[in-house]
């Protein structure tokens, strides 16, 4: 009887509603086919992995806070464990000029960097601070957790953020309490300012501390699993038709020391490690729109506790071609070296060829006031 | 004491509260009206040049109070500042960019030389960021006119690049049959704001990119979509270029819709009020610089047509409603005839709102200043028994759940001082 009454009042209140929030919605399309070479996975005729939708509603509230929800889905891979349909942003984040507050599940700051690889997660095991909760079965749970974060902002580019996570626990996979806590401060250029700086667009650092049950530690924060992540994004031609940048980052897991062997993911996740992954990227715009781009980098990850040398290589090379508005073709090759337990643990080395279509698109409807990082805002009075 | 004394009773102690005299018809209002209303713009004489200086830069203006929009402005104000000069004066304009888009001045209504009309790539290159332009003429015809940016019209228009010109016949034929003293220009206009804002972000980011290219010597034909002829253009699509309008470029549903409507660049409540006297004539010049059509309706009164244009009539009829299209101007007179405080609105009443909700938009009043304060008294002149015991319904019954002792706090309560005009926002 009360689940019925709630119901009637949230359609009353809908009922009632005297706004009609700014609706955006964002989809993004990744069909690709897959030849694996030297694989322990098989080739693919059609890869649709890394499929999304985003859908967000927001409005202004009475305080001049502006508020949003966010419900997004992503169709996972399909040995993922997951399902058909993985939703990967379910959260509300409320800010105003200067403060951020995010509640819910999305990508977690494990990652400051947005690699141009055909997938997200292409090069995880290089570009992610890894869940140490996780058995490894899908990217998912290292890139996405629930969290609770709050963010300043000063000067328009400088973003301190503390932030708490609940990342999936594959062992007690019903206990969503606090496992993780974090703090970032980036320097980052706002979106419409990227393509002339002079050198630095981006400069990032983030300390998380995994709360993990360490064997014979008591204390919480000997206990935990801790990672530093850096990250940059460089400028090397400052051009909007000829633009060249260079984007890095480092991770540092300090690993517990009595992890010597790879008998699984939470091993892998738990030993230290050291990962660095750069790229370089050209992008060639026309008529003011992006016209193709081709990038190449790669990463290192060592992992210098283990017992026998284990160490990590990737290589990925990679083009689009702009076919019309929002559709790119594309085509990626990506080669990984695992040595030692990772090599157990992952397979042995392979190379991948994919050749994709990619549909990307993001537009808000009714809009009704202006973004932070507008140029308007930024440069001639922010209208709160 | 019965229902009538109690009213009565109620209305005088709740007078002895007012700041009597009304709002409206104080001091404060009339200086108050003054930012209502458009500003001259000061000149200078330079030999027998009367000169005068326009700038444009990026401004936040606020409609009405609570709601700000960034925009165009001339001299940080819209609608840009009035130029007013005598018909045959030599007029010389400097205007200066100082925003990082691109502008012209179209004069319209007035007989520049073609190389002064401010139509890009028509009659002059466009003024580009932070340059200048300087504009000749001499001021013909006479009557009421208006300047605006020629570039992006369609969005530097409603984002506030306009104002008025007024050519003065020293002899005007208008002045001799409607003789009068006071006179208000009202220039319209509507605004989609979100399009404003998208636009005008989207301008600023590719101009950025334009000007660097610009500098770096790199800037070509098909980037700044600037063809020499058609058939460069022509040559240019077979090349690959792909005009903007072209659906795999541009989709249908981006074209704007006014939300905001404004006179003199305000809404109600802030539009200005026009002041007259009984016995008195005053002419009103009404200029369109926006993309809607404006049926304006005056209650209470005829006015006379008496321009059309800025074209006098030779002979004036008389209208309540007149249809101000895009680019039109009339000049009415309003005779002084019925004491009182009249709205004066669009017709239309969608364009009386704000952001959708009524009342709003171009909603202004015609104000009487002779009108006697004591008229201004709700309880005194209501047709409403229940607040005036001298109201033609004598026979009306106190409803049984208004008790007397309670009336008053709740008028108090529910309409505030026991006065008009009052604000309304929500009807």
């Amino acid at each position: 009887m009360n689940k019925l009454i709630l119901i009637a009042l949230f359609f009353t209140g809908l009922a009632c509603a005297q706004i009609t929030p700014e609706f955006e919605i964002g989809a993004k399309g990744v069909f690709s086919g897959n030849l694996n070479l030297n694989s322990d996975e098989s080739s693919a005729v059609s890869d649709f992995s890394d499929t999304q939708l985003l859908m967000g509603l927001r409005q202004k509230l009475y305080n001049d806070w502006r508020a949003q929800f966010v419900l997004g889905l992503q169709f996972p891979d399909a040995n993922s464990n997951l399902g058909e349909v993985f939703y990967n942003n379910i959260f509300i984040q409320l800010e105003d000029r200067t403060n951020i507050v995010k509640v819910g599940r999305t990508l977690a700051q494990t990652n400051l960097n947005e690699f141009p690889t055909l997938r997200d997660d292409d090069a995880q095991r290089f570009t992610y601070a890894l869940n140490p909760f996780s058995d490894g079965v899908n990217t998912e749970r290292d890139q996405y957790a629930n969290v609770l974060e709050y963010t300043r902002i000063f000067k328009q580019r400088f973003f301190v953020s503390v932030h708490g996570e609940n990342f999936y626990d594959s062992i007690e996979p019903d206990d969503f309490r606090l496992n993780s806590m974090g703090l970032t401060l980036m320097y980052r250029v706002p979106e419409s300012q990227q393509w002339n700086r002079n050198v630095v667009q981006e400069v990032g650092l983030s300390y998380n501390n995994y709360f993990t049950d360490r064997p014979g530690y008591t204390d919480d924060f000997d206990a935990s699993v801790k990672n530093l992540l850096f990250s940059t994004t460089i400028n090397l031609k400052p051009d909007p038709i000829n633009f060249i940048d260079f984007r890095f980052q480092a991770i540092q897991n300090f690993g517990w020391d009595e992890v010597s062997v790879l008998n699984d993911y939470f091993d892998y996740t738990r030993t230290e490690s050291t990962a660095l992954f750069g790229t370089f990227r050209y992008l060639r715009q026309k008529l003011e729109r992006p016209h193709f781009q081709l990038a190449f980098g790669g990463g290192y990850k060592a992992l210098p506790n283990l017992a026998i040398d284990s160490d990590q290589l990737l290589f990925i090379a990679n083009g689009f071609y702009r076919l019309g508005e929002n559709f790119d073709v594309g085509l990626q090759y990506r080669y990984a070296d695992n040595k030692g337990f990772t090599e157990d643990l992952f397979g042995k080395s392979e190379h991948r060829v994919q050749l994709a279509i990619v549909y990307s698109f993001s537009r808000i409807f009714n809009k009704q006031f202006g973004d932070r990082e507008d140029l308007l805002n930024l440069e001639h009075n922010y209208i709160r | 004491m019965d229902r009538r004394d109690f009213l009565g009773t109620g209305a005088a102690s709740t007078a002895g509260m007012l700041f009597f005299p009304g709002n409206l018809l104080s001091k404060d209002a009339k200086d108050e009206n003054i930012d209502r209303l458009v500003k001259p713009l000061p000149y200078k004489m330079d030999g027998e040049w009367k000169e005068f200086e326009l700038y444009i830069d990026i401004h936040t203006h606020e409609p009405a109070p609570g709601f700000k929009y960034h925009t165009l402005a001339f001299n940080n104000m819209v609608p840009g500042p009035e130029i007013r000069v005598d018909a045959g004066d030599k007029v010389r304009v400097k205007f200066t960019n100082r925003t990082d888009l691109n502008h012209t001045i179209h004069w319209h209504g007035l007989y520049v030389p073609w190389r002064m009309d401010g139509v890009p790539f028509v009659t002059q290159l466009p003024v580009m960021p932070k340059n200048e332009f300087i504009y000749e003429f001499v001021a013909e015809p006479e009557g009421t006119h208006f300047y605006h940016c020629h570039w992006g019209t369609l969005m530097h228009m409603q984002a506030g690049m306009f104002g008025s010109v007024i050519v003065v016949n020293p002899d005007d034929p208008i002045k001799r049959k409607f003789p009068y003293e006071r006179e208000y220009t009202l220039v319209y206009s509507a605004h989609d704001t979100n399009y404003i804002r998208e636009e005008m972000n989207g301008m600023l980011e590719r101009m950025k990119q334009r000007s660097f290219l610009m500098k770096e010597g790199r800037f070509t034909s098909d980037q700044w979509a600037v063809f020499d002829s058609k058939e460069e253009l022509l040559d240019s699509m077979e090349n690959g270029y792909q005009p903007p309008y072209l659906n795999n470029r541009r989709s249908i549903s981006e074209l704007p819709q006014a939300q905001w409507f404004t006179v003199n660049g305000k809404s109600y409540p802030s539009t200005p009020y026009l002041f007259i006297k009984s016995g008195e004539n005053i002419r009103i010049r009404l200029i369109n610089a926006g993309a809607e059509t404006h049926h304006l309706h005056l209650h209470g009164h005829d006015f006379w047509m008496v321009a059309d244009d800025g074209v006098p009539i030779a002979n004036p009829w008389k209208r309540n409603t007149v249809p101000l299209t895009p680019g039109k101007t009339f000049d009415i007179i309003v005779e002084g005839k019925n004491r009182g405080i009249w709205t004066f609105h669009d017709h239309d009443t969608r364009k009386v709102t704000n952001n959708g909700l009524y009342p709003g938009g171009n909603l202004l009043a015609l104000v009487y200043e002779d009108l006697p304060e004591d008229e201004l008294i709700i309880s005194k002149y209501s047709g409403n028994p229940m607040y005036n015991p001298n109201a033609g319904r004598t026979d009306m019954k106190e409803m049984p759940d208004m008790k007397k002792e309670n009336m008053n706090g709740m008028n108090k309560m529910m309409f505030g001082q026991d006065k008009l005009p009052k604000i309304a926002l929500d009807e």
